[in-house]
């Protein structure tokens, strides 16, 4: 049985790279926002504030969910945070809207400009 | 700086401060610098709005006063088109027994309490009154279904 993902469709540019970021790995709050940066080469940064609003939410709708810490030598204070399987899904039937937009924007874009 | 940063966290709805408000001010005390405090104060401004009007569900009640003024108000201006006459000349002033014949020869000022002013007033108030309930059981709906477990929650 598919689930169907398009109530939850289109993600806010926030939820988009905080499930991206979590795809790859468990991450904290403040790894979360330091490989949001990194995704879009700095231009655009999350603060703890909107990070966390978008967790809570993501985390109602059962996208993500918290992770056991690691055992490691890592700050106790520190919550890890993980996609869930659902998550996964929505993620994944973002990046294919996505896709298509893209692929739209460029056929587009290439056409030659008709003379109004 | 940032104890105007933790005053913001402090106000923040109690459920999203147990569970985020450490970390948020750890994360505060690592990126200030790097960030800007301004910019993480201005961050947890924005938050703090958006989990009071959109999370929590005070929306709603708001909404609901939003409206019961606004009908209280239109109300106000009902009798001001309707008791005009009575405003600008008092000795129109003449005794009523019904809404109806309230609504066209009286106004408040100049009339003395009729059954026909007390069912009008009953009007607006229970009209006001029932908004505000409608409001306040969405608002604790939304309230019951956000405490639930997550697995028992209906997607």
């Amino acid at each position: 049985m598919t689930e169907d993902y398009t109530p939850f469709l289109p993600l806010s540019p926030a939820a988009l790279h905080i499930l991206l970021s979590l795809a790859g790995e468990d991450r904290h709050g403040y790894g979360i926002m330091q490989d949001v940066a990194r995704q879009s080469d700095g231009q655009y940064k999350l603060g703890p504030g909107t990070l966390y609003d978008n967790l809570q939410k993501l985390m109602t709708q059962g996208l993500v969910e918290e992770s056991p810490k690691p055992p490691a030598h890592d700050d106790p204070r520190r919550r890890y945070f993980r996609l869930t399987s659902f998550g996964r899904g929505v993620l994944s039937a973002e990046i294919a809207r996505l896709d298509t937009v893209v692929r739209e924007a460029k056929v587009h874009l290439r056409a030659p400009r008709r003379a109004t | 700086m940032r104890t105007c940063y933790r005053c913001l966290l402090w106000l923040h709805p109690p459920v999203f401060r147990r569970e985020f408000a450490g970390e948020m001010l750890w994360i505060f005390d690592q990126a200030a610098e790097s960030q800007g405090a301004l910019a993480l104060f201005l961050d947890g401004l924005g938050s703090l709005a958006r989990q009071w009007l959109l999370r929590s569900g005070w929306w709603k009640i708001a909404l609901a006063l939003a409206l019961a003024l606004l009908e209280v108000t239109f109300g106000g201006f009902g009798m001001l088109l309707f008791g005009r006459r009575h405003l600008v000349d008092p000795s129109f002033a003449a005794p009523v027994s019904d809404v109806a014949e309230f609504s066209h020869h009286g106004s408040i000022a100049h009339q003395p309490l009729t059954i026909g002013i007390v069912m009008y007033l009953a009007v607006f108030v229970t009209g006001g009154l029932t908004i505000m309930v409608i409001g306040l059981t969405f608002w604790m709906k939304t309230f019951a279904a956000r405490r639930r477990p997550a697995a028992h929650r209906v997607r």
